[in-house]
């Protein structure tokens, strides 16, 4: 039993980060029917960035905001806080800027051209992963204290760690945070008119492709504060990275059904789980092929995934 | 070509006969291009006869010249022989996204499962578990494992990809051009990953009386792969095609290539040829015709896969071992560059394709790295970055170019005449087919239809 929760707990974290990049996925499907292939690499250079932020100068960082196990309390948060500020603008300011450059042009193409676009932006920002930061995995220490917050209520069986707290606390808020723009504001209003019909919106004085721009900032900048988890959840980062986290991400957002933010979340949360499941009880070296299946018998079984709305052409 | 149509639901017999036709009917046709435009088609036959002089003249002289007198960048043999292959595998993929106009994200596994029927028919692997069967091979019937001729593994190799491609095909052929995407690429990446993990399998189960009991069974290598696997063999003249037989190994692939060119093209004009094209264009209307769209999606699948099936296997017989690591996504979009750089429906630009890309990739690119190695001032290694410049290949291609440097002329045609752009041009306005179409449409109507919607974009902001 404790097992069983060890594992939900790890799959709860998982998915937690999984949600930030699908968030960024189903946003972008939604707005402009891309699949943004590029989107799990400007995730990776979002870790990139937190890790020359924070990584000490002896580990390949710059630590400008010098976060490590030694440092105190007020100020790891403040580290951690601006890390994920600096971080969240500047991948936001790419994604917009990949936007503009690779994908408006093509707005009115066959749906292909901006796909094909998309995956040649994929290995460009992952070339541009190894200039930054080279062919090798890039690892920091884990700066958290490794106690279990549980063993301070009784509970020795099961682990919780700060690290996985801190997903928690990170991730959560963005996550109400986004639903409240999408759901209250002027702007999150123009999002969801563009989403249904670009142009109508567009005739009702939506600025579609500021609209637009909006949303791939949005996307960026969850997929920075993700890279920063990524960070100092993970503790590694690598060039490559963004390739398969970037599908599992997508994975989650189709499972939830594309477009929908809270079927992202669910989605996201369900792989999390599967692929702790997986990488405990089955194997690791499984997972990936797990989580494709999963992909594949969605996409063929239920296209719409678990709260998409029924759409005629969707499929 | 009113004989191409034999192609679907003939026997053996048929084929060959019907491929003598098309050697003749190629004939005619090139008198008949010939006497359209001359020095066009003698241009093209001069390079094409130069390129299969190419590799004699590389063994013997160009090679020799290069080592001892000035280091130019010349393909090998190794390079030639990869060309072959994957100018195969771009003909193969050319039928799925440029004919039948489905994008394939995971060819690769296609790839992948050609090399493993050839690694698992021709190599000592099963002597493992204590499976042996040797048959006309070129080894003796003392050998170890289970030894094929090469030329029964490469059909063998067709009919296993080709139901493979037709069982992927199968349930996601519903899927939207984008879905179907990302469904190949699941595909593509999980077969690799099986091949690399399936390296001790234990499973026992009861089916009514019979007991089926595996117990840590090595059943793909792992990530050691298979090893050595038999080399393609010419029986009677004993000749072996393996990776130290020089021009050999190159006009085998040669061979094979022409093989798959003539099947393609006599598909690509023949009923299922003019079907893919009508579904390319415009499912819904194909359906309304008469076309039978999804047995025609199938055989777009299974037949495109098939060809890769043929390069995976010559590729791991000619290499004499294969490995997971071979078949990455990566090289599934190499292949895709390589058909939208020549341009996507066109057989000869795909190989054109085929032949620069891996050009680059396998020789130029290398040769800039040496050279960069070589000079006094520190300077990147080009081959390292191989991928960027992929990557800008395809978001440049995709801007300025999306029906590549060689455009299928009967295509451009069709988008030209009458079409889209035309009308839109003509009523003053964007005309919505996604709203008609389901249909993924080809890359080359992109370029027209573009540009208009880009200034109306433009007029509305005004």
């Amino acid at each position: 039993m404790d097992q069983i929760i060890q594992t939900l707990i790890i799959g709860l974290a998982n998915g937690l980060l999984f949600a930030l990049v699908a968030l960024g996925y189903t946003l972008v499907y939604g707005i402009i029917e891309l699949i943004n292939f590029a989107h799990g690499d400007v995730f990776m250079i979002g870790s990139l960035i937190a890790f020359a932020l924070i990584a000490p100068v002896s580990d390949g960082g710059y630590a400008i905001f010098p976060v490590t196990a030694g440092t105190a309390v007020p100020l790891m948060v403040l580290g951690i806080v601006l890390t994920l500020a600096v971080t969240m603008g500047l991948t936001a300011g790419l994604n917009a800027g990949i936007e503009r450059v690779a994908y408006r042009p093509l707005r009115h193409a066959p749906k292909l051209a901006p796909l094909i676009a998309a995956i040649g932006m994929s290995f460009v920002l992952q070339n541009v992963g190894v200039v930054l930061a080279g062919a090798n995995q890039r690892t920091i220490e884990n700066v958290f204290p490794t106690t279990n917050l549980l063993s301070y209520i009784g509970i020795d069986g099961i682990t919780l760690t700060v690290s996985q707290v801190l997903v928690g606390v990170v991730t959560i808020p963005l996550l109400f945070a986004l639903s409240w723009f999408v759901a209250k504001t002027r702007q999150g209003k123009a999002m969801r008119a563009t989403a249904q019909d670009p142009d109508t919106a567009g005739l009702m004085g939506v600025d579609v492709n500021r609209t637009i721009a909006i949303t791939f900032l949005i996307a960026g900048a969850l997929a920075g504060a993700a890279g920063v988890i990524q960070i100092l959840y993970n503790n590694v980062t690598v060039w490559n990275l963004g390739f398969r986290f970037g599908l599992i991400a997508f994975t989650a957002a189709v499972l939830g059904g594309i477009g929908n933010m809270k079927g992202a979340v669910l989605g996201a949360l369900i792989l999390g789980i599967v692929s702790s499941v997986s990488d405990r009880y089955v194997s690791a070296n499984w997972t990936q092929a797990i989580v494709f299946g999963v992909l594949i018998a969605i996409l063929v079984f239920k296209p719409s995934g678990l709260l998409g709305q029924q759409l005629a052409d969707r499929a | 070509m009113s004989n191409a149509t034999k192609v679907i639901g003939t026997g053996p017999g048929a084929w060959f006969g019907h491929i003598g036709d098309s050697l003749v009917a190629m004939q005619h046709g090139y008198g008949k291009a010939l006497r359209r435009s001359r020095g066009r088609t003698i241009v093209l036959s001069l390079i094409i006869l130069l390129g299969l002089v190419y590799p004699l003249l590389h063994q013997y002289v160009l090679a020799e010249f290069s080592r001892n007198v000035f280091a130019l960048p010349l393909p090998d043999d190794t390079v030639m022989t990869f060309m072959m292959i994957f100018a195969i595998m771009a003909v193969g993929l050319n039928i799925v996204v440029g004919f039948a106009g489905l994008l394939d994200l995971g060819y690769v596994a296609f790839y992948a499962i050609g090399a493993y029927v050839a690694a698992f028919l021709a190599s000592p692997h099963w002597a493992a578990i204590g499976i042996n069967l040797t048959f006309l091979g070129n080894v003796g019937p003392e050998a170890q494992g289970v030894h094929l001729p090469f030329w029964l593994i490469l059909v063998i190799a067709v009919v296993v990809v080709a139901t493979f491609g037709a069982l992927l095909g199968a349930p996601t052929l519903r899927l939207r051009g984008d879905y179907l995407a990302i469904v190949t690429l699941g595909f593509g990446e999980i077969v690799p990953l099986v091949f690399k993990n399936l390296s001790s399998l234990t499973l026992s189960f009861t089916l009514g009386p019979i007991v089926i009991a595996v117990d840590n069974v090595n059943l793909t290598g792992g990530v050691q792969g298979i090893n050595p696997i038999d080399p393609p063999f010419l029986p009677f003249l004993n000749i072996l095609f393996d990776s130290r037989s020089g021009p050999l190994a190159v006009y085998l692939g040669v061979f094979l290539l022409a093989i798959t060119v003539v099947v393609a093209r006599n598909l690509q004009y023949s009923r299922i040829g003019r079907a893919w094209m009508a579904i390319r264009e415009d499912e819904t209307a194909a359906a309304m015709m008469g076309v039978n769209t999804v047995r025609s999606k199938l055989l777009a699948f299974a037949l495109g896969a098939s060809f890769a099936g043929i390069a995976g296997a010559f590729q791991a017989s000619y290499l004499g071992a294969t490995t997971s690591d071979f078949f990455e996504f990566s090289t599934s979009i190499l292949v895709l560059i390589m058909i939208i750089l020549g341009g996507i429906g066109n057989i000869w630009g795909v190989i054109a394709g085929a032949i620069t890309l891996t050009y680059i990739d396998k020789t130029f690119l290398p040769y800039l790295g040496q050279r960069a190695q070589d000079s006094p001032i520190p300077l990147p290694n080009p081959a390292e970055y191989n991928f960027l410049l992929y990557g800008i290949i395809l978001l440049v291609m995709m801007r300025f170019r999306p029906q590549g440097f060689f455009p299928d002329r009967q295509r451009e045609a069709e988008l030209s005449v009458g079409g889209l752009a035309e009308a839109e041009t003509a009523m003053g306005v964007e005309l919505d087919l996604d709203n008609v179409s389901v249909a993924p449409r080809g890359q080359e109507e992109t370029g027209p239809e573009a540009r208009k919607a880009e200034t109306i974009d433009e007029a509305r902001d005004l």
